[in-house]
């Protein structure tokens, strides 16, 4: 059976409709990435998922029971936990405090010391706010505030937007050991290189709709389709 | 312009020890009330204007309470009985059924009607609440009746503290000046440094990241406005000993809350607290600078912050 299973997903925004038939099926500790083009519908695939998007028809089935019309809340509580794009730091609380609220909102939730260990960087910050950290320390924190809440299913919404490169490399050996665990991981990415590295399986979303899904490798070879839906030309 | 040793010229020094006395003692009650209405604005970021007839219902229950529940068709049924088993001084009894029945009708008031309105517009948040405010003032009205209602508090504050020389402070409103410290300790305390404090504030500076996270925000927000309605409701009752309780107390109240929400920042309790007690000084101080127009001075305060510091004094400029 597999971990999540999206059929005739369509969502809006207002008068907009943004995804049409979304189809999409993720088995046990698969990596998926969602690749595609600014505004092809990667975030709004993620946001139908937790529940976030203002409205979303057809059926979303998470181990078995379906959670197109449950609220945002008991999404997370059933084991899917979000990354956010921009990170989404609670400002005003502190790096602890920010996991502490994770923490404590989770029933069977990872210790907080380990987070610390996984993200070194943020054990020098403990007693800082939010919003006095740099964008790579947010993502970071961002990552183990999902991670403390021992996903079954994380979603990753661009996590790379917006670092330095040093930064990506950092992230990329954290994840890498993330997804190496018993979690199933969806992300969506514009950096091809990183996503390509760490994803097994990708789909391709166009214009709202999925237009190619298949193995990383057989999508290294497609030249084309990186080039029609990706602009990622060849030698890169 | 008048300069300001002029004006406090006017005032011997013994009138302005005991003004500023009563302005912090006006400012402590003005606390009590504008420290929930900035935890809800806070947190829901809706602008209850119920909250001063909260506090006004706070305070008939406290009065009818002390004097020992009779009198009130229906309510006597309840409070009769309860003030005879209850072994300390009605007073207390009253401040704990202002706040269970004031908490109470908070929660069906936000449960039943204002969340299905958190996504809407101010002004229809405005409405709803102003409503509220005139069906719950005329309820009040058929149940205590027109009439003004006062008590005296209890025996133990009886006694008076002399400051200077011919200038004492009564029991009672020290009594309220140290509950407003202690209100404010206690709520800065929990949101700091407990778990529901944490949430409150995580929920407060983003509410889908919050329930991203599993925090039922609902259920949170009827939480919050309950806890607000409760410190209304307390500070109607600690308020009543001090003035004539009528139903034209909600709408006083409420202005001046909002006045020393603005003037701190709306959200703020160090804001509403400072804010508070700036307005009760300028009141008691305003009364005697200018005979009868000590009301002036709060809204040119709030004009004047409206205008050069929107945010409030406390308030932190929305990103």
């Amino acid at each position: 059976m597999s971990v999540l299973e999206l059929s005739d997903v369509d969502a809006y925004y207002g008068n907009s409709h943004v995804l049409f038939d979304m189809e999409m099926a993720v088995e046990e500790n698969d990596i998926v990435v969602l690749l595609g083009r600014n505004g092809a519908g990667k975030t709004t695939t993620l946001r139908s998922i937790t529940g976030t998007v203002p409205r979303r028809t057809g059926s979303i089935v998470y181990r078995g029971r379906d959670i197109s019309r449950d609220s945002v809340d008991r999404i997370s509580n059933a084991g899917i936990k979000l990354v956010p794009e921009g990170r989404r730091i609670f400002p005003t609380l502190t790096v602890t405090e920010n996991l502490q609220v994770a923490h404590n909102a989770c029933s069977n939730p990872r210790d907080i010391e380990e987070m610390f260990d996984i993200f070194p960087v943020l054990d020098d910050l403990r007693q800082s706010k939010g919003q006095n950290l740099s964008g790579g320390e947010q993502q970071m924190l961002s990552v183990a505030r999902a991670l403390v809440q021992n996903p079954d299913l994380l979603l990753l919404d661009e996590p790379t937007e917006g670092l330095a490169p040093v930064i990506v490399k950092d992230l990329m050996e954290v994840l890498s050991d993330v997804v190496e665990e018993d979690v199933t991981v969806i992300l969506t990415e514009q950096n091809v290189n990183f996503s390509l590295e760490l994803a097994e399986r990708a789909y391709i979303i166009e214009k709202g709709s999925p237009v190619w899904d298949g193995t990383v490798d057989e999508l290294r070879d497609r030249d084309d389709l990186l080039e029609e839906y990706l602009s990622v030309s060849a030698a890169e | 312009m008048v300069p300001l040793d002029v004006l406090v010229m006017q005032l011997s020094p013994n009138l302005l020890v005991r003004q500023v006395i009563t302005g912090i003692s006006i400012g402590s009650w003005l606390f009590l009330v504008a420290v929930g209405l900035s935890l809800i604005f806070g947190v829901l970021d809706v602008l209850n204007f119920t909250h001063g007839v909260l506090f006004m219902i706070g305070a008939y229950m406290a009065v009818v309470t002390t004097v020992g529940g009779g009198g009130v068709p229906g309510l006597s049924l309840i409070l009769v009985p309860l003030v005879d088993v209850w072994p300390l001084h009605p007073f207390w009894l009253g401040i704990v059924v202002a706040g269970v029945t004031v908490g109470l009708l908070g929660g069906i008031v936000e449960s039943g009607f204002i969340r299905r309105v958190y996504d809407r517009e101010p002004l229809d948040q405005l409405l709803l609440t102003f409503a509220f405010v005139l069906m719950l003032t005329d309820l009040t009205r058929v149940v205590f009746g027109t009439g003004q209602y006062a008590i005296r508090p209890p025996e133990v504050f009886r006694f008076t503290i002399q400051v200077t020389e011919g200038v004492r402070v009564g029991g009672y409103r020290l009594f309220v000046i140290g509950m407003a410290v202690l209100i404010m300790l206690v709520l800065f305390t929990v949101l700091d440094r407990t778990n529901i404090g944490r949430v409150t504030r995580a929920t407060s500076s983003d509410r889908d990241m919050a329930s991203l996270l599993g925090i039922n925000v609902p259920r949170l927000y009827t939480g919050v406005f309950i806890a607000g309605a409760v410190l209304a409701g307390i500070g109607g009752a600690l308020a009543a000993p001090l003035q004539s309780v009528t139903t034209s107390l909600g709408n006083q109240v409420i202005i001046y809350a909002f006045v020393v929400a603005v003037i701190g920042g709306l959200g703020s309790f160090v804001g509403a607290f400072v804010g508070a007690m700036i307005i009760g000084l300028l009141l008691a101080l305003g009364s005697q600078i200018i005979q009868g127009g000590g009301t002036l001075f709060p809204y040119v305060a709030m004009i004047i912050v409206l205008v050069f510091r929107p945010e409030g004094l406390f308030g932190e400029v929305e990103a």
